[in-house]
């Protein structure tokens, strides 16, 4: 936000306080703009039948599915399974990922081992991948977490590499001339360089999971909200494939919410300046 | 900083919140350990397992004699005889033909059991005012269908009775939500399919069918399958499971407004669409006989002849206990 910089140096004191009202007024609408002028323009296209029905639903037939799915208790079951799913195959796979880009990072030897294996099974498309994991984990909740954490590992893994590859010769000299031991240089120097690639990963990973899920819980599954629009899809139910997309939507809004909040707070030591330069 | 304060405050509200939802969700998902012999069932939208999930009884029953009956839902039948093959299922509810084409791969699938035909839901669709009035009209043109399917059998067969070869039409191989839509847009010219998607097209999308899989074209039954080595070592479990589904086939044969009203809430279709399906099929449950036996092999010849599998069937082989 740009309201601290004075626009005009002659302005009196009593005037600059309205000026900045404004100025926050007008830049936290400005993101609203393209999704609501969307859902205005399809709903009147709706009502005045430029829009068949039957092709696409108008937005207000696509609240009132929303609002009879949560009546009926599916909406609400299905997005916290999904979270749940989410969230927990979040964990294992940043961890994963994590683990193997610090060791990657700082051992030449472990990069040889497993960067080019990682590398290779890193394009594998997740849809192909089922029959394997219905092989080898089986088609209980754990086959579908295990698909989100092999979605998530990789982003994790790369960007942690790297962060960690590319911190400042200059500085770890330094440290080591400070006379820092091995642990000290990682925890001072290294991983804190590196934070901001990491989560950036971190962000980017957040997406892929969402996106990773839908084909997660295509696996012999009767709940989540994957399921419900690939449920809806069959069928053609143009109403309920809208109200998950929408519910994408929010959620990788949420996450990416979240993770921009974290990048602030833990990135507060850093000028304002450069971290907008990495964004 | 007390902006930055608020935004720890709201950062750690709203992961509780995340977190909180996320616990639910695994209650939800993770339920009660048991003692009993677990028999995993898996089908598919709106099938005889599905009748039988949703009217409960037979669970029951299986629990009074020491089973515990646990159902998976699958998308389709190639998810779900994956997991069946990998042993994660016990015993698939499925179509005609995608036995055929796993067995043909080598898988050591038998049948259970065989459901009634549906053939008079199962067919060609064309859009009504379409110029094509016979199957001899479909020289040349765009079909929708599914490969390794009941549809790819059912096309196959119906040219083969009009004496026609598989050259003649133009294939174009799409999941049956794709097809509705290259349908519906007019991107093909026929699409073969199967109910309800048959009934919802004639009621809402404008179309007829030109043939049906009567007149021995293709019964399109359900079937029951199981792995060569779970039947045998689980003939008693494999009875009760064809005896119960067989009282649950009856049931839906004399309940049919409860019928409707439970396959049109599991389909999220409208009940008028549910009606005409459940109005020209019936109902049942069978162990395997020769006539159904009959049918897989003339699937089975007919697949090899046209390509489709490499390998020679015997179907009689696959079979665990027949009941003639």
């Amino acid at each position: 936000m740009d309201s601290s910089i004075p626009s005009n140096k002659t302005a009196i004191k009593i005037k600059a306080p309205k000026k900045r009202h404004l100025t926050i007024g007008w830049s936290q609408l400005l993101p609203w703009v393209i999704p609501v002028s969307v859902v205005v323009i399809w709903q009147a296209a709706s009502t005045f039948g430029i829009l068949a029905s039957s092709t696409l639903p108008s937005p207000l037939a696509v609240f009132q599915d929303t609002v009879t799915l949560v009546q009926n208790g599916t909406l609400q079951k299905n997005i916290s399974i999904s979270l749940y799913r989410a969230t927990v195959g979040f964990l294992i796979g940043g961890a994963f990922g994590f683990f193997f880009g610090v060791l990657n990072g700082v051992s030449r030897f472990s990069r040889s081992l497993f960067d080019s294996s990682i590398q290779m099974l890193r394009n594998i498309p997740h849809l192909s991948l089922i029959p394997l994991i219905i092989i080898a984990i089986g088609i209980d909740e754990s086959a579908k977490i295990s698909l989100v954490a092999i979605g998530v590992m990789f982003p994790i893994y790369i960007n942690t590499l790297h962060g960690i590859q590319s911190v400042d010769p200059d500085l770890l000299e330094m440290g080591q001339s400070y006379g820092l031991s091995k642990r000290e240089l990682f925890s001072k120097i290294i991983f804190p360089s590196a934070l901001p690639t990491i989560l950036m990963g971190v962000r980017y990973a957040l997406g892929v999971m969402w996106t990773t899920l839908i084909v997660a819980e295509t696996i012999a599954s009767d709940s989540g909200i994957g399921y419900m629009s690939t449920n809806a899809e069959d069928f053609m139910d143009m109403k309920t494939i809208i109200v998950c997309i929408v519910i994408y939507a929010l959620l990788g809004k949420l996450s990416d919410l979240i993770a921009k909040n974290i990048e602030s707070i833990v990135l507060a030591w850093r000028d304002v300046k450069e971290v907008k330069s990495h964004d | 900083m007390t902006k930055q304060r608020t935004r720890k405050t709201g950062l750690v509200l709203l992961l509780l919140v995340w977190l909180a939802v996320a616990f639910y969700g695994y209650q939800q998902v993770n339920d009660e350990q048991t003692t009993l012999k677990t028999i995993t069932l898996g089908y598919q939208k709106a099938d005889p397992f599905d009748i039988a999930r949703q009217r409960g009884v037979l669970a029951k029953k299986m629990k009074a004699k020491g089973y515990k009956i646990v159902w998976k839902q699958f998308q389709d039948g190639a998810a779900e005889l994956q997991a069946l093959k990998s042993g994660s299922i016990d015993y698939a509810r499925i179509g005609d033909t995608p036995p055929v084409v796993n067995l043909a791969a080598g898988a050591s699938f038998v049948y259970i059991a065989a459901g009634s035909t549906k053939a008079a839901g199962s067919g060609i669709l064309v859009k009504k005012n379409s110029t094509i009035k016979s199957i001899k009209d479909l020289k040349g043109k765009r079909v929708a269908y599914t490969k390794g399917t009941s549809s790819n059998y059912l096309i196959l067969s119906a040219l083969k009775k009009a004496g026609m070869s598989a050259s003649d039409i133009k294939w174009v191989n799409l999941d049956n939500a794709a097809a509705s839509v290259a349908f519906n847009k007019g991107k093909v010219d026929a699409w073969a399919t199967w109910d309800p998607m048959t009934s919802t097209a004639e009621l809402t999308q404008n179309a007829k069918l030109l043939v049906t899989g009567e007149n021995g074209v293709s019964s399109n039954r359900d079937y029951v399958l199981s792995t060569a080595s779970f039947a045998k070592n689980n003939e008693e479990v494999s009875a009760l499971l064809v005896k119960y589904l067989s009282a649950d086939m009856t049931w839906a044969n004399k309940h049919s407004t409860q019928l409707v009203k439970m396959l049109s809430d599991s389909l999220n279709l409208s009940t008028k669409i549910v009606k005409r399906m459940v109005a020209r099929r019936s109902f049942s449950m069978t162990a395997i006989n020769q006539t159904v036996i009959k049918e897989e092999q003339d699937i089975a010849d007919l697949f090899y002849e046209a390509g489709l599998i490499k390998k020679k069937l015997t179907i009689k082989d696959a079979v665990a206990y027949t009941s003639d």
